[in-house]
């Protein structure tokens, strides 16, 4: 591992200014950042901690209402805590569910909340530093491409990446509409701002080192629910090679507003499949107005899946995610 | 009784090693001076910051063909001018004292290890000075590198200050980890990950590494009474909590002496292991479950304790004796301070 200096900031102040230098990583759960320092494929020469910040300010890293029946989740709070949270369990299944779905009961107890929505998107080669890679050498090209790209996104690809967003929890908070308030360098308000989750990670295009729309110095201070009152029967169904502690090769996240036997309401969202958390509004608007029947859940399936473009290992993919979205829709309607 | 200030000073090179009784079974008691022919080498460290230094000890002596008698601080300590730290003798055959060297937080100077270099030299063997040999040499060197290796290990009492700047630390400054319930102080670069300084710095080898990037669970440790994974956070995050490895997890739920955590005990009685690698992170995972929200179910454990993994295909038995832990009301919710 490269050697670093490592700053333990006093306040956000103090935190964004200093994560703002080049060469700079802010560190909270570690548990992506410091596997990929080893592997040399981050290589920062300031680490920023952001833990001692949560120690200062408890909403950091707790969860809380919001006055308008909402709940914020402060950035630091650990993914095995918000899981375990009632308000979070009650009101958020698919959230609690997602979350307890994710990485190993270690790792979700180290885990921050705003750190699994920021780490990096990845495939395997992006972790040889041996291979070429678009994403961690710009230009050098893409070792997935041509070749083992099994476990490769089907949506959001471009000719220079096809790597997949691991998280787990975004595609939850993507289904509900999450918010994140970030905070940059500089005096507040205008340091502060907040956007739709959806909003927070780019498509690889021409530039799929650039993965969220963050500047440098900005750091994400909360994610907040927006009330949901249908979110009470949601589900998060993830498909894997083993039956725990592994990537989704395909999840749904999936939240249904059934009234008088017709969808009122929709939201769905895919895991596994993308090269970002993906909400498939598509699938939403085929499914809204309709009974909840398995024709309907299938056309919903059909139309999610519509742009999808897989290379030669991940074509099951295609299937795959269609038959994990009916087998999701069918159990949450039931 | 009064100490004569005179046994308090550290004993002259080429003065007589104040003698003593040595440990050992009874009816056997033998002294140092009855030692004599060979050279012996002393360890004297504090035992409260390093349980595995006496076992490093005793390899040390079935390494070598000659005595290395491994001390406690205490009435023998204070004979030898060693009052509450560590510090490394080699007697010669005659029975004197030929290299010492009081172990502080910096390595052995490069004149001492001249000094004692030189002292192997034939030009420095008398007709009378007991006899240099291959093994007095050995002895020498070994006693140099155990002097460094102390050096790394050795704990300055520092009380833990909060921060209230931010700091910045660069390479090699201390880093203050609780551990055990000890507090230790070890020079650290900020990369050394909280499972190399334990195993590597503080000689505490309980968490074992596995795969080094949290795939397999056998560095796991308790944080605050959390499972967390040692090789993926850096010991300079982790200062000023409360760190349990295996090796204190009886006496953080209060047991003590020998007796064992009850879900150590589990695992002996259910045959949770094989060759024992992933066991003591098997052990911690699942000490810290317990106390976590999981249904009753055998699944609901093996999806709890997928994050270790084992290669001997212990399963069965690692269920069985977590269920039989939950399922004790005594034992069930066990926790650490």
């Amino acid at each position: 591992m490269k050697p670093f200096d490592y700053t333990a900031p006093a306040s956000l102040d103090e935190a964004t200014r200093a994560g703002a230098r080049p060469a700079t990583r802010f560190i909270a759960g570690g548990t992506t950042l410091v596997d990929l320092m080893k592997l040399e494929v981050e290589t920062p020469e300031h680490l920023i901690d952001l833990n001692p910040l949560g120690d200062r300010d408890p909403s950091l890293g707790s969860v809380s209402e919001l006055p308008n029946g909402g709940l914020r989740i402060g950035a630091l709070a650990r993914m095995s805590d918000v899981a375990w949270t009632a308000p979070v369990k009650e009101r958020y299944p698919v959230l609690s569910q997602a979350l307890l779905a994710a990485a190993s009961g270690q790792i979700r107890n180290m885990a921050s909340m705003a750190g699994n929505l920021l780490q990096r998107t990845r495939c395997p080669y992006f972790r040889d530093t041996a291979t070429p890679c678009n994403k961690r050498d710009p230009g050098s090209g893409c070792s997935a491409m041509q070749g083992f790209n099994r476990s490769h996104a089907i949506l959001g690809t471009s000719e220079l990446c096809i790597a997949t967003h691991p998280s787990d929890p975004a595609v939850a908070l993507v289904a509900l509409a999450a918010n994140v308030r970030v905070r940059g360098p500089g005096a507040q308000p205008s340091a502060e701002r907040t956007m739709p989750i959806a909003s927070l990670h780019l498509l690889p295009g021409s530039h799929p080192e650039r993965e969220t729309v963050l500047s440098p110095g900005e750091v994400i201070t909360a994610i907040e629910l927006p009330p949901l009152p249908f979110a009470r029967r949601s589900l998060y169904l993830k498909v894997r090679d083993r039956s725990s502690y592994a990537f989704a090769l395909a999840s749904t996240a999936v939240a249904l507003d059934i009234a008088n036997d017709t969808i009122r309401d929709a939201r769905v969202a895919f895991g596994g499949i993308a090269t970002k958390p993906w909400r498939a509004t598509a699938a939403e608007r085929a499914l809204i107005g309709k009974r909840a029947t398995a024709a309907a859940f299938r056309a919903a399936a059909d139309a999610a899946l519509r742009g999808a473009v897989s290379h030669r290992d991940n074509a099951f993919k295609v299937e795959l995610a269609k038959r994990t979205l009916v087998r999701a829709l069918t159990e949450v309607s039931a | 009784m009064t100490t004569p200030p005179e046994e308090c000073r550290v004993p002259e090179i080429g003065s007589e090693a104040p003698d003593f009784e040595l440990a050992g079974h009874p009816g056997q008691r033998r002294r140092l001076s009855e030692l004599r022919g060979a050279p012996v080498l002393l360890a004297f460290h504090p035992s409260h910051w390093d349980p595995s230094w006496a076992e490093c000890v005793r390899m040390y002596n079935r390494m070598l063909d000659f005595p290395a008698i491994c001390l406690d601080t205490g009435p023998i300590a204070r004979r030898y001018g060693v009052a509450d730290g560590a510090a490394v003798f080699v007697i010669d055959g005659a029975g004197r004292v030929s290299w010492r060297h009081t172990v502080g937080v910096a390595p052995p100077s490069p004149n001492e290890v001249a000094e004692a270099l030189s002292a192997c030299l034939p030009t420095s063997v008398g007709a009378d000075s007991g006899g240099w040999s291959r093994r007095h040499f050995v002895a020498t060197v070994v006693a140099a590198t155990l002097a460094i290796a102390l050096t790394r290990r050795v704990a300055r009492a520092e009380p833990i200050t909060r921060p209230r700047a931010a700091t910045t630390v660069g390479s090699g400054e201390a880093v203050k980890l609780r551990v055990n319930g000890r507090e230790l102080s070890l020079d650290l670069e900020p990369r050394v990950t909280l499972l190399d300084a334990l195993r590597e710095y503080a000689g505490i080898t309980g968490p074992k590494k596995g795969c080094d990037h949290g795939q397999c669970g056998a560095c796991t440790v308790h944080v605050n009474g959390r499972r967390i994974l040692s090789c993926l956070t850096f010991a300079v995050m982790q200062q000023g909590k409360e760190i349990t490895t295996i090796e204190g997890l009886a006496a953080s739920a209060g047991a003590s002496g020998d007796a064992l955590h009850p879900m150590q005990q589990a695992f002996i009685d259910h045959d949770g292991f094989q060759c024992g690698y992933c066991t003591s992170g098997q052990i911690m995972s699942a000490a810290a479950m317990v106390r976590e929200a999981w249904g009753p179910a055998d699944d609901d454990v093996r999806e709890a304790m997928s994050g270790n993994i084992c290669r001997c295909g212990a399963y069965p038995g690692i269920v069985a004796a977590i269920q039989t832990v939950r399922k004790n009301p005594a034992t069930a919710q066990r926790g650490q301070r």
